[in-house]
């Protein structure tokens, strides 16, 4: 008896068919194979479908039992391919149909129930575009797959279950399609308003936010840097229908997304430690997975002690930086990982830390601040539009003066900023292929920032006096940019220039 | 420092007057025959024209573990001190002699640093980076000794005792019971030389010798003027060169930022602060300012240039 289920295999962010062919032969020996260029994880499947059955009371067949998965020549990995075998042969033994236009994905457990398996989103996007109705997948994995509108997604708890929804002694109701809420509370360590002072900071972050602008911070230890960068978070502002959907396929190709967890709605805000690898941070592996950078597509990717990563690891971010994603080739296959973070470095100013401090006397050696920063690389910085310099806060400054705390914005009052100026730059850009004004190519900057006579005087100015390079002098529109449209102004005004400039690279040691 | 060390023989007639007064107070041997140098040593004639690095000076000595009151403090008086043409002498020392030397060259003022080592060595190592301020602010490096002599604890001694002697009166910043600043101040009394004291908190150990001072008649000071008035410059000189008057409008934040500036370097948030505007209107000021090359960013810190 020949049986068919349809399930997915994913590469990557990409989804084909495949076809689960089962196979009940009444001659030869009893066995159980599969075949189909299966890999490790795959072959193990033929133990858990076996045992899972027979905890759920269901006779194994005793029969010769065949499985292809078809297309032949695509190597299938991955536990998602438990739950159509056990159907198939539940089909037989149970003479049920498989039912018609429906896709099986699911890791089944020794006892018979469903574990949260990757890929449920990506599944749900295969079906809605190929015609598919029914999707049977765990319940923990069921919210991810419910993120895509006209689908029904039945939640399986157990064989036992889905054996009776078959039967139709009993039913497993489909997991309604969610509006996803228009108010997110956001998420962060700490609020813009529990910083003290680090003004021009907090408004860098701002600026950095509203525009998807790349930020590096620059000051001596403790002077609130990392505390900056963990508030950042809170004045993001939420992701639109399109990115949610970009976001949420590399989370759920990676297997990052939560039992239970549905779309990503929030900004991501990845912080890797600085001994992360070459293929942790930019994706990679023998079967490519989505790196750091990946993940904190559309989102922000934080690295703190920016010196301290190898150099390879940063290098390998330079073309991302400009591009937006990343191409991972292998001899066997290529994939494409959409990588358009935004990046927040934070460094000190020198091995001992107090170069840049205002009180601490600053112990390291000409030569020694030269090399440590050499670490970072001239075209790296030069991709960078914000540069800051955080110094230390006078503590006593702050106990003393108390009626500051006017000065202080909430989270809340910035995002509200952020988020108006970010609604400027997607009806700016309907018709672009860009989102913010960070992406601003040469083209676009000709299009959308038409500077005055007296505003293009004083950046020319500017780059004369300062030294600026092409790049950062296109970098200084763009960010003015930015601050227009957190003013609500359609022209690029001369202040907005020059508050730009404020944030202009600057020689390190006497940042 | 590749530069030559040079030296000038107590008979030379451009050995410092000053000096050559306090060391009458003490026995000959104790004169030091010979200073060695680094910098431009004022000519001859600048000499008896009088108007050179060693007419107007003052010792500023404090404690090399200064605390962060001594050092706002010190920062505050002695850059408007150098600002208005003053001179100042210290030891090099980290900590009060440090604070010093650097508000003096951060504001354009000239500065003298004596060491307790041969003049061809830099102590403490780590102040090599003021070391060369001091001489490109046109200052000069002071010390008895020559060569590589390593400082030894009979060497900090002796340079307190030129400190006094350049000088026309000693600032005492912060200093405990005991301590190096306490003999420097001893020294000048021996001279007959003015001493000045800052009081601070009688809670602090590093209060106790200035408070001191103050019970023995040294006088307190609370502000630049106390110390200017004694040199007879009543009010001090803003040093606004690079800004012409008029250049800003009156009222306007501009002006109140180079008034501000005049005083004392500051951070763009501090300024905020003070003034209550959003820090990007204070940008916007502050960019425009340093393209038309009125003030400058250095450490963090904006001066007037």
């Amino acid at each position: 008896m020949l049986i068919k289920v349809p399930s997915v295999a994913n590469m990557g962010l990409e989804t084909i068919l495949v076809d689960i062919e089962i196979n009940l032969a009444n001659r030869g020996l009893p066995g159980f194979e599969i075949v189909g260029l299966p890999d490790k994880s795959v072959g193990e499947s033929k133990e858990r479908v076996r045992t899972a059955m027979v905890s759920s009371g269901v006779e194994f067949p005793q029969k010769k039992i065949t499985i292809n998965m078809a297309p032949a020549d695509v190597p299938k990995e991955g536990s998602m391919y438990d739950l159509p075998i056990a159907v198939g042969i539940l089909s037989s033994v149970m003479e049920f149909p498989v039912p018609d236009k429906s896709l099986f994905l699911g890791e089944l457990s020794f006892d018979g129930s469903l574990r949260h398996t990757k890929g449920a989103f990506l599944m749900a996007l295969y079906a809605k575009e190929f015609g598919f109705k029914n999707l049977f997948v765990p319940k923990d994995s069921a919210n991810e797959a419910a993120c895509i509108k006209g689908l029904k997604v039945f939640p399986v708890e157990n064989l036992t279950q889905l054996c009776r929804h078959f039967a139709k002694q009993d039913q497993i109701f489909p997991v309604e399609y969610k509006e996803e809420k228009k108010n997110i509370v956001t998420f962060a360590e700490f609020d813009m308003k529990e910083v003290l002072g680090q003004e021009q900071a907090k408004r860098a972050m701002e600026i950095a936010a509203a525009g998807g602008h790349n930020l590096i911070m620059i000051g001596s230890p403790g002077s609130g840097k990392t505390m900056l960068a963990r508030a950042l978070p809170g004045i993001l502002p939420p992701l639109n229908e399109t990115e949610s959907l970009e976001v949420t396929k590399i989370y759920s190709a990676s297997g990052d997304i939560p039992p239970g967890g549905g779309l990503i709605i929030r900004r991501q805000f990845r912080a890797p430690h600085h001994t992360a690898s070459l293929a942790g941070l930019v994706g990679g592996g023998s079967k490519p997975q989505p790196g750091e950078i990946s993940l904190a597509h559309r989102g922000v990717l934080f690295l703190d002690e920016f010196n301290e990563f190898p150099r390879s690891v940063m290098e390998a971010m330079r073309q991302p930086l400009e591009d937006g994603c990343l191409t991972i080739s292998r001899a066997k296959q290529r994939i494409q990982y959409p990588a358009d973070f935004m990046l927040v470095a934070s460094a000190n100013p020198c091995p001992c830390g107090y170069a840049l401090h205002p009180k601490k006397n600053c112990t390291c050696g000409p030569n020694q601040i030269a090399k440590y920063q050499k670490r970072i690389s001239g075209p790296i910085l030069d991709r960078i539009d914000l540069h800051i310099s955080v110094m230390p806060v006078d503590s006593e400054e702050f106990s003393n003066n108390q009626e500051n705390s006017e000065f202080l914005e909430s989270s809340e009052k910035i995002k509200q900023r952020v988020v108006l100026a970010r609604q400027k730059q997607q009806a700016r850009f309907a018709d672009e292929a860009i989102h913010s004004n960070s992406q601003m190519k040469n083209e676009h900057i000709k299009k959308y920032c038409r500077l005055s006579k007296e505003v293009e005087q004083i950046l020319r100015q500017a780059s004369l006096k300062f030294q600026l390079s092409a790049r950062s002098y296109m970098k200084m529109i763009k960010v003015s940019r930015t601050i227009a449209d957190l003013a609500g102004v359609e022209e690029i005004e001369l202040p907005h220039m020059l508050e730009a400039l404020q944030y202009k690279p600057k020689n390190y040691e006497t940042a | 420092m590749k530069e030559n060390a040079e030296v000038i023989e107590i008979n030379d007639k451009r050995y410092p007057k000053a000096l050559k007064d306090a060391l009458k107070n003490l026995i000959p041997s104790q004169w030091p025959k010979k200073l060695y140098y680094k910098g431009n040593w004022p000519a001859l004639s600048e000499v008896e024209g009088g108007g050179n690095i060693f007419k107007n000076c003052l010792a500023v000595v404090g404690s090399r573990h200064l605390t962060s009151y001594g050092r706002r403090a010190t920062e505050q008086i002695v850059t408007e001190i150098a600002a208005a043409g003053i001179t100042i002498v210290s030891g090099f020392m980290f900590g009060g002699d440090e604070a010093a030397h650097s508000s003096a060259v951060r504001c354009g003022g000239r500065t003298i640093a004596v060491m307790p080592c041969g003049i061809d060595v830099i102590f403490p190592p780590q102040n090599k980076k003021l070391y060369e301020e001091i001489l490109e602010n046109n200052g000069l490096i002071i010390s008895e000794y020559e060569g590589n002599f390593k400082p030894v604890n009979y060497s900090f001694v002796q340079r307190d005792r030129l400190v006094a002697g350049l000088a026309k009166a000693v600032f005492v910043t912060e200093a405990a019971l005991g301590s190096g600043s306490l003999i420097t101040a001893n020294y000048a009394k021996k001279f007959g030389r003015k001493i000045f004291a800052l009081p601070g908190q009688i809670t602090s150990e590093l209060s106790k010798g200035t408070i001191k001072l103050i019970k023995e008649g040294a006088e307190p000071v609370c502000e630049a003027n106390d110390i200017l008035s004694f040199y007879k410059v009543l009010v001090s000189q803003k040093r606004v060169a690079a800004a012409p008057a008029g250049a800003t409008e009156k009222g306007s934040l501009e002006e109140k930022i180079l008034d501000q500036l005049c005083r004392e370097p500051m951070k763009a948030d501090d300024m905020a602060r003070m003034f209550a505007v959003p820090v990007a209107q204070l940008g916007t000021a502050l960019s425009l300012m340093q393209l038309k090359g009125f003030i400058n960013l250095d450490n963090g810190k904006y001066y007037i240039n």
